[in-house]
């Protein structure tokens, strides 16, 4: 049996590399060498697309359900229906999408809980093989954050120093569901440093984020974008990038590899898919509007505007697929580490 | 410039330009349209606008926002009290007391009580959000984290047992169940599935929406079709007399105790104008001389839950502007139209867009006052719909429920919930069960749970840890006697008598 340090390590680098050879393969925009357009097989798409999303419009797979359809609009004519299905952390949506007919009208939008639901239950689609990936259009990594007024601790070394004499009453708010990216990457950096900390499971941004800026919470963990209006405020600072590398924007702040971790981070991601069993000449015809419309101004701009343009944020179909299946491997192996059922 | 200054500016603003009156009015008539129709709510309106704000500067789209916002918050009421549909979940208390007043002849009464408490209710919290949007957003998000909201919702669900039904203890097990149904689907903090009987629809839980349309609606429905098969069918009287000024003087100290539970709910990120209007009632009955009125046509139970609701816009636009936090799913979409003008509220609006600022608090009062004359002029034309005789209006209401149903997922389940609800809600209503109760324990019950198990993470599973907490321990007392004193009133002073 591999060893699971090395294999996540494995895991991990895969993912990293992918994540850095794509970043500096593209100098210009990902799919700068795709056609400017393509004939429509068969006449399709006759009418418009549906895109079935598994979150409410106001979240960030709203948001980015609303600058993919407007991209692929601009690139293709082509107008896009979202019907938001939310509830069940996606599960509500994926199964309306899988109910829906397989004739490439209707794509899904979905994040990596699609992933962790797979890895921990089987019998949950899996995102690489019982769907087909269009384009993943947004990665990104985490961060804990603190209040920048804080004055108990101001940085990493000594947030971990403050959070291990409160002896387990420190607290951090997330998004700590059973088997969820957040409560893994915190399992990992608990067992990094030996502190113990209290994780608050807040599902809504605003409550999560309303509780660090109130001193509800001593820290919070989140993604750069969703919380960059307080970061431009300087309402809120980073001080610790689930990285091995340091983005530019955030080059002050030490990463995993500064920090003295060796751990693997999983990232968040969000992309597009349709059925598996839809028309070939269709899917390829999607396939190039979807990852042709990631560069489109409008996409880049809203990217740009959630800090996602920090790491590489494309993955094509085969890209998308090597991503799912690590990250997929990745959880299944914590899962297992931490006693949980996977079925 | 001083606040009063600002907001001259912002009028003078607003109303010197002519596309801009037109986004107002629009916004004004479309947000009271939505709001008016079960399902299709203002936040279908929004969903529907928000691509096209693109095109419109960042004044202009978050005005629009705004103004939906206040007049599709009233909205809700009309349908609520001449049907028994609330537009939406927080007009759903409006309908305890609006549909019985609607039965009774008294529709003009409540329409017009309830265009006069939203007008209220949304412009004072207008002119206190105008006055200090940032001390008051940092106060409340200081003060009010998950052990006290769930102290208030605790409160709110003590005195929910003394609403609708025929005794306490059915009133208690209206609530009960209301609580047992807003377990269904994963829980909110852990994702640990529940009740969901391998049906992945049931994982997303029973939306309220639906459960609202069947126990009111439809059950309605059931009802007078009942009475009218058995010949006891006496079709609602219809009557355009509004409130007298004396009535809504009288209810003074309901309608100031329901802005400030309502502006109080709404500065809360994540709370809004559902637990506002909720709690706004709830208080109305608690301090009432004889709660047993309550649910059976009286107009402050009306006048409390609109002015709470209405109270609760000015008030969630705080955190969002001071902080950007919304406090609900309209105001989230907000923030995408900020950002779509690569603007990001919080902090730095003040600073770097205090136009912008000044011409949605502007627009904000002004679409809470504009809410009496359109409101009016609504209800002298609206109101004629009960003419309509039951034969017709009863499949009406019916498709116009399941439409409704439907619309807020797109899923069929929906609408089998709802009748499912509907048929449940007939007989407990014969029954003498509360399904005013059964409602408000599906929907303080979601936001308890959630908050119940937050405060016990941050307590570290220490009970005792509310009672560190003032605010916290005060509301949790308060709720105690509350409960302590329903259940004295129930059994020792009817020995007595």
């Amino acid at each position: 049996m591999m060893n699971t340090k090395k294999f996540l390590v494995s895991v991990g680098s895969v993912v990293t590399a992918m994540t850095l050879s794509a970043g500096t393969a593209f100098a210009g925009c990902a799919t700068d060498g795709l056609p400017g357009s393509m004939d429509r097989p068969g006449g399709f798409p006759e009418r418009a697309l549906g895109m079935v999303v598994p979150y409410g419009p106001a979240g960030g797979s709203g948001q980015i359900a609303q600058a993919m359809a407007q991209a692929v609009t601009e690139l293709t004519g082509v107008s896009i229906n979202r019907d938001h299905k939310p509830g069940g952390s996606g599960t509500v949506g994926m199964t309306a999408y899988l109910a829906t007919p397989a004739n490439g009208y209707t794509v899904l939008e979905h994040i990596d809980d699609a992933s962790s639901a797979h890895a921990l239950d089987s019998g949950r689609p899996n995102p690489a093989e019982d769907l087909i990936p269009l384009v993943i259009s947004q990665i990104t990594f985490s961060q804990i954050y603190i209040r920048t007024n804080e004055d108990r601790y101001t940085d990493w070394n000594s947030f971990v120093e403050w959070v291990k004499a409160q002896d387990g009453k420190a607290t951090i708010a997330n998004v700590s569901k059973e088997g969820s990216m957040e409560r893994i990457n915190m399992k990992y950096l608990t067992d990094s440093t030996g502190m113990k900390i209290q994780q608050i499971s807040f599902d809504k941004g605003a409550p999560r984020y309303g509780a660090l800026a109130g001193g509800q919470v001593d820290a919070l963990f989140e993604q750069p974008g969703d919380v960059r209006k307080f970061l431009d405020s300087g309402t809120f600072k980073p001080i610790l990038t689930l990285l091995h590398s340091r983005p530019g924007v955030f080059a002050d702040v030490p990463s995993l590899t500064d920090a003295g971790f060796d751990f693997e981070p999983l990232l968040r991601f969000r992309g597009f898919y349709v059925h598996k069993d839809a028309p070939a000449d269709r899917v390829a015809w999607l396939q190039w509007a979807f990852q042709k419309a990631f560069c489109e101004k409008s996409y880049q701009d809203f990217n740009e505007s959630k800090y996602m343009n920090l790491i590489e944020s494309f993955r094509d179909s085969d890209g998308a697929r090597e991503l799912i299946t690590a990250t997929i491997a990745q959880y299944r192996d914590v899962y297992k580490q931490l006693g949980m059922e996977v079925k | 410039m001083d606040p009063f200054s600002n907001f001259i500016t912002g009028t003078v603003t607003l109303f010197s330009d002519p596309l801009g009156i037109l986004i107002f009015f629009g916004g004004v008539v479309g947000g009271m349209l939505f709001g008016a129709i079960p399902g299709v709510s203002m936040l279908t309106l929004a969903a529907i606008l928000l691509p096209f704000t693109a095109h419109l500067s960042a004044e202009h789209g978050i005005m629009l926002f705004s103004v939906i916002y206040c007049t599709g918050v009233y909205g809700g009421a009309i349908t609520a009290i001449l049907f028994n549909i609330p537009g939406a979940p927080e007009n759903a208390p409006t309908a305890f007391d609006g549909y019985p007043m609607t039965r009774k002849g008294q529709a003009g009464k409540a329409v017009g009580a309830a265009v006069m408490c939203s007008a209220i209710g949304g412009t004072v919290s207008a002119i206190i959000m105008m006055a200090a949007t940032a001390p008051i957003a940092n106060w409340a998000i200081s003060a009010f984290g998950p052990p006290e909201i769930f102290a208030l919702v605790f409160f709110g669900l003590a005195v929910a047992a003394t609403v609708g039904a025929k005794t306490l203890w059915k009133g208690w097990l209206s609530i009960l169940l209301g609580l047992i149904i807003a377990v269904v689907g994963m829980d909110p903090v852990g994702g640990i599935e529940r009740y969901d009987f391998n049906m992945p629809y049931l994982l997303a839980g029973i939306h309220f929406i639906p459960t609202i349309l069947g126990f009111f609606a439809v059950s309605e429905i059931f009802v007078q079709a009942e009475r009218k098969a058995t010949g006891v069918y006496e079709a609602p009287k219809l009557s355009v007399n509004f409130p007298t000024l004396s009535e809504l003087i009288a209810h003074k100290f309901a309608v100031f105790r329901s802005i400030v539970i309502g502006f109080f709910c709404g500065i809360l990120p994540g709370i809004g104008a559902t637990l506002a209007a909720f709690m706004g009632y709830n208080e109305a009955v608690r301090w009432s001389k004889d709660p047993s009125e309550f649910g059976k046509g009286k107009l402050e139970g009306v006048i409390s839950s609109e002015t709470a609701n209405n109270a609760a816009t000015g008030a969630a636009m705080i955190p969002l502007l001071a902080l950007g936090l919304p406090g609900g799913a309209l105001t989230a979409m907000m923030v995408g139209v900020f950002q779509m003008h690569d603007m990001e509220p919080g902090p730095l609006v003040f600073l770097n867009s205090p136009d912008l600022v000044w011409v949605v608090f502007a627009a904000m009062f002004f679409a809470n006052l504009s809410i009496l004359f359109v409101g009016f002029l609504e209800t002298k034309t609206i109101i004629n719909l009960l003419r309509i005789p039951f034969q017709f209006l009863a499949p009406l209401i019916l498709l116009l429920a399941t439409v409704g149903a439907y619309a807020v997922r797109g899923l069929v389940i929906d609408v089998v919930v709802m009748f499912i609800a509907g048929v449940a809600g007939f007989f407990l209503r014969r029954s003498g069960y509360s399904v005013a109760g059964i409602v408000l324990g599906l929907i303080l019950g979601k936001i308890g749970e959630q908050t119940f198990a937050q405060a016990m993470q941050m307590l570290h599973f220490e009970w005792t840890g509310f009672y560190d907490r003032p605010i916290a321990a005060f509301l949790i007392l308060a709720a105690l006697l509350t409960v302590a004193g329903s259940i004295y009133s129930a059994f020792f002073k009817k020995e007595r008598q």
